[in-house]
């Protein structure tokens, strides 16, 4: 159980949409690049889901292995 | 055998004394700088981490702009190792001495800003002094490389999810029968994710991020650069007095992180941090005639 619930936290995906997400929207909103909440709350999901899935699939958040 | 002192005479003598004679007078040196507690090291661990903590409500409450407390800490995180590793190594007191639990603490208060727990790299640090440059038994061997820029790539994509490295850390807490200090370290790893997530979607994800995971993911490459790879280098020796070397670095000592003097610090690992640039000078005579290198440091 515990560590199923370790698996889940330390996800690539779990980080992406959980950190990088919310880190990109709130980042296109202090630097002015968009103005609209949900817009940029599109954009960073999709960032963030985005690098996850590449860490995920590919094991890298850079693509570089 | 004549008194061995950091003057010439003695300089002189030391290339007529025997290897039993050599022997004393080694450790005779390194005696003085052992047993100190290093009052500065408590205050820096204490202090460093009080100092990261206080970024915090500085930040959210808006008394310190976030450009100004990033660059803090970058350097919080970066001084939180050094006194936790005079700690690992049991310096300011050890097992049974009064002061054992102001070593444990500070040990572990001075880890905060690294969200790293004390013990597992205490137990991971013993194996690498006890089997330095072992391809098999040192849990740092992987930091080794030909050069500096294949140094910095190699711990790039280590960082990466699927590197498929070994996790060389876990493999010696299981040879060494301390395998739940794994489980320390994942509860320690838990509650720094569990912050960043729970601060990123509390609408303060950039705060998070310069304050902690961003410091956390720049640190540690030039933590392992002098602290590892540097004064190890070529790491393809293992005997006592050639697997560490001193080294002259550009950012001098205290911008190498004290690590220019780390070969004392691997012959003698109870030698405080702070002492070990005293105990070098007054060791070098000996070190030279033990054929130890020495980088270009020639004080």
């Amino acid at each position: 159980m515990i560590e199923k619930i370790l698996r889940l936290l330390f996800h690539p995906l779990t980080f992406a949409i959980g950190f990088l997400a919310p880190l990109t929207t709130q980042s296109l909103i202090a630097l002015e690049v968009m103005t609209s909440g949900t817009e940029a709350l599109v954009v960073g999901l999709a960032v963030g889901i985005g690098f996850g899935l590449m860490a995920m699939i590919r094991g890298s958040w850079i693509w570089v292995k | 055998m004549g008194q061995v002192t950091p003057d010439m005479s003695v300089a002189l003598n030391i290339a007529d004394m025997s290897e039993e004679q050599l022997d004393v007078a080694e450790r005779r040196i390194a005696g003085k700088y052992m047993q100190i507690v290093p009052w500065e090291i408590v205050l820096w661990g204490i202090g460093n981490t009080l100092i990261w903590l206080s970024l915090w409500p500085l930040v959210f409450m808006d008394i310190m702009p976030l450009w100004m407390a990033f660059p803090i800490a970058l350097v919080c995180v970066h001084l939180s190792y050094l006194p936790s590793h005079d700690c690992q190594h049991s310096i300011i007191a050890r097992e049974g001495r009064p002061l054992r639990w102001l070593n444990e603490l500070v040990g572990h208060i001075a880890l905060i800003p690294m969200a790293a727990p004390l013990r597992y790299l205490r137990h991971t640090h013993m194996e690498h002094h006890r089997h330095t440059n072992d391809p098999e038994l040192d849990p740092d061997f992987d930091v080794h490389a030909k050069n500096r820029r294949q140094f910095f790539m190699q711990m790039l994509l280590k960082k990466q999810p699927g590197n498929g490295g070994r996790d060389r850390y876990a493999e010696t807490l299981v040879r060494i029968g301390r395998p739940e200090l794994m489980i320390e370290a994942a509860a320690i790893r838990s509650v720094h994710t569990l912050v960043l997530i729970i601060g990123a979607w509390s609408g303060h994800a950039i705060e998070v991020a310069l304050l902690w995971w961003l410091p956390l993911q720049i640190m540690p490459f030039y933590i392992s650069y002098y602290l590892s790879w540097k004064p190890h280098h070529p790491g393809s020796e293992t005997s006592r007095y050639r697997d560490t070397s001193a080294f002259k670095s550009q950012l001098g000592n205290l911008g190498s992180s004290g690590m220019q003097y780390h070969i004392v610090h691997h012959l003698y690992p109870t030698i405080p941090l702070t002492k070990t640039p005293a105990a070098f000078r007054e060791l070098k005579p000996i070190l030279e005639r033990r054929g130890c290198e020495f980088g270009g440091l020639t004080h």
